[in-house]
């Protein structure tokens, strides 16, 4: 085994930071400018047009290049120096679309986790906590949810909701939600049968209280590897969606809708489709080692 | 050994009751206009075109009569007609069903017959291969399924013109098998490091190395060691199943669309894309009885093998 390898926690947090800073990386829009009136102004940061006439540029990102802006002329342009990635069909830079789209993927990722884990712990912890007929109808809850292939599930969600963002983090949430909600349920009632939940309950603590206060912190480790493996699947599941055109409308990118775009010019250009394919991979790939840092973790 | 069978199946109902309930309700109530959503990036639609989708959707009635209703139709074994072209849902299925079962068991021989062996690898230490297996699964796990089908046609399919591109090929029958190849591969690219994964700490706990070697000592060589631990090493194979089949299911649709397998993952998608809530519904509805059944395979093939559960399920079932 391999000794420094980032926890969970490290590598969600080193994941959120770089999904926030990539874009900034490649754009066509300055960091910072000074508008003509002298007032600054950050137009890469707000998604907000741009143009010479609005003000001096006084912060430009290391490459200067527009995930949007279509240049047909330069349709497929093999990587170069000006394009470090290629151009796609439609002559878009392609760096500058697989760094704008890990920021999707990663930010619909973290959401629809985060909204399983919420409700999956709200679920599983009353479960465990209640008990008695709670217990037997959240479990049969539960069970229910589990028997839904997460990306069927949210394929139907998607179809009825239309796809954005929003619906897509809650349709990738929904199809998770049973698998964090069996986790939460099994180490809650582990926890409860000790000690430390008796003490607290005994200090005059609420359950609800004592839930929050003295088992949350207990299920954190867990939890952040849960999470890790949770992100590695959620972003596997929006790109999948988004490769099948169920996901962000066209122009906006997405690893799975730069791939789905690269197939149809597959035959003569391979960067379209091998690169966000990479991309994807080392986002996983950094995930998953982080959730296994334990050895004998599966 | 028939009353767990009955206990098995009986404690099911409410699972089945409960996932005809939760596919109705995900697909009915959340807050969305369904005629919106419906007519949305087409012509608007004429005031007598509203009036024949509320009808058709029975928007005005309330959703309990229209769940009632619904379930009714099921027991008759009525799934409607898909709203586009007007067939019945169960034609469409019958039509869709057969290719996906070839597919999927297709998928599966491949996943047991590489995942088993990798599993195995990676539960015995400190072994010369054990590093190669070990990235070979962090390998399977990160790379796309998606990305993997088409990179593999290309290459197959164009490149080399050893396969055919997609479709099943005319005629049936043995004809099909070229054109099976690459889906079922694709397909069981994505299972691959989960089985492996799972198999590695199921290998471990079920076959030590410690009780190997024992038996060895009994002086057990060969063929008598293999029945010996027979048994032992047939309970992976169970407990995957139940998870296999989500799995599976999730990743046929994307594999018969980039193949154009003529399965239910493509009709799931056409019904997607045309907003065609009856197909839909049905067939999420019967994702869930699919992973309800592997489900159940599994746990009652498990007492067969597993003379541990013969008891203490039945006993977990309706005490705790």
């Amino acid at each position: 085994m391999t000794p420094r390898r980032p926890t969970p926690a490290v590598a969600l947090l080193t994941l959120t930071g770089a999904a926030l800073v990539a874009p900034l990386l490649v754009d066509d829009r300055p960091i910072l400018a000074r508008r003509l009136d002298g007032s600054l102004a950050w137009p890469a940061l707000v998604e907000r047009g741009w143009s010479e006439a609005d003000g001096v540029a006084l912060v430009n990102p290391p490459l200067h290049q527009s995930w949007r802006a279509v240049h047909l002329e330069e349709a497929l342009r093999p990587p170069s120096l000006q394009h470090p990635c290629g151009t796609d069909a439609l002559g878009r830079d392609l760096l500058a679309r697989v760094l704008h789209g890990a920021r999707l993927s990663i930010l619909v990722g973290l959401g629809a986790t985060g909204f399983a884990l919420a409700a999956g712990l709200l679920l599983g912890g009353t479960a465990a906590l209640r008990g008695g007929w709670a217990d037997l109808g959240l479990s049969r809850l539960i069970e229910t949810l589990t028997c839904f292939p997460p990306f069927v599930l949210a394929m139907a969600l998607v179809a009825v909701r239309g796809g954005g963002v929003g619906s897509m983090i809650v349709a990738i949430g929904i199809g998770r939600t049973a698998s964090a909600a069996r986790f939460a349920r099994t180490e809650v009632l582990r926890w409860r049968g000790t000690g430390v939940w008796l003490a607290a309950r005994a200090s005059g603590g609420s359950r609800g209280h004592a839930a929050i206060r003295h088992l949350l912190p207990l299920l954190a480790d867990h939890l952040s590897i849960q999470a890790a493996f949770g992100v590695a699947q959620a972003i596997l599941l929006e790109g999948g969606l988004s490769f099948l055109g169920l996901g962000v409308p066209a122009p906006i990118p997405s690893w799975g809708n730069i791939l789905a775009d690269g197939r149809s010019t597959l035959e003569i250009a391979w960067w379209p489709v091998v690169i966000p394919a990479l991309g994807l991979a080392a986002v996983l790939a950094f995930l998953l080692r982080s959730g296994s840092s334990s050895p004998e973790s599966a | 050994m028939s009353g767990y069978l009955a206990r098995r199946l009986l404690a099911a109902l409410p699972t089945l009751l409960g996932i005809s309930l939760l596919a109705f309700a995900l697909l009915s109530l959340l807050p969305s206009d369904p005629i919106l959503t419906w007519s949305e990036g087409m012509i608007p639609a004429s005031a007598a075109e509203m009036e024949r989708l509320r009808t058709a959707l029975r928007s005005d009635e309330s959703p309990a009569e229209r769940y009632a209703d619904w379930l009714l139709a099921l027991l008759r074994g009525d799934l409607g007609a898909s709203m586009r072209d007007g067939r019945p849902v169960t034609t469409l299925i019958a039509e869709a069903l057969p290719w996906t079962i070839v597919l999927n068991g297709a998928a599966v021989v491949l996943i047991y017959a590489l995942g088993l062996p990798l599993g195995w690898a990676l539960s015995r230490r400190r072994r010369p291969m054990l590093g190669g297996a070990s990235g070979l699964l962090l390998l399977l796990s990160v790379v796309p399924p998606f990305a993997a089908a088409l990179l593999l046609q290309r290459l197959f399919a164009v490149r080399l013109g050893l396969l055919p591109l997609q479709g099943t090929g005319v005629g049936g029958g043995l004809a099909v098998l070229p054109h099976l190849v690459l889906p079922a591969l694709c397909l069981a690219l994505s299972g691959w490091g989960f089985v492996a994964r799972y198999a590695r700490v199921a290998f471990r706990s079920a076959m030590p190395e410690s009780a190997i070697a024992a038996a060895r000592a009994r002086g057990l060589a060969g063929l008598s060691l293999a029945r010996h631990f027979a048994a032992n090493a047939a309970l992976p194979f169970l407990w995957m199943l139940g998870g296999l089949v989500p799995a599976l299911l999730s990743g046929s649709v994307i594999v018969e669309e980039i193949f154009s397998w003529p399965g239910m993952g493509r009709l799931l998608l056409r019904g997607v894309e045309g907003r065609d809530y009856p197909l839909v519904l049905t067939l999420v509805f019967l994702s869930g009885v699919a992973v309800l059944l592997g489900q159940l395979l599994a746990d009652l093939l498990l007492p067969a093998l597993d003379p541990r559960a013969r008891a203490p399920l039945v006993g977990t079932e309706s005490g705790e």
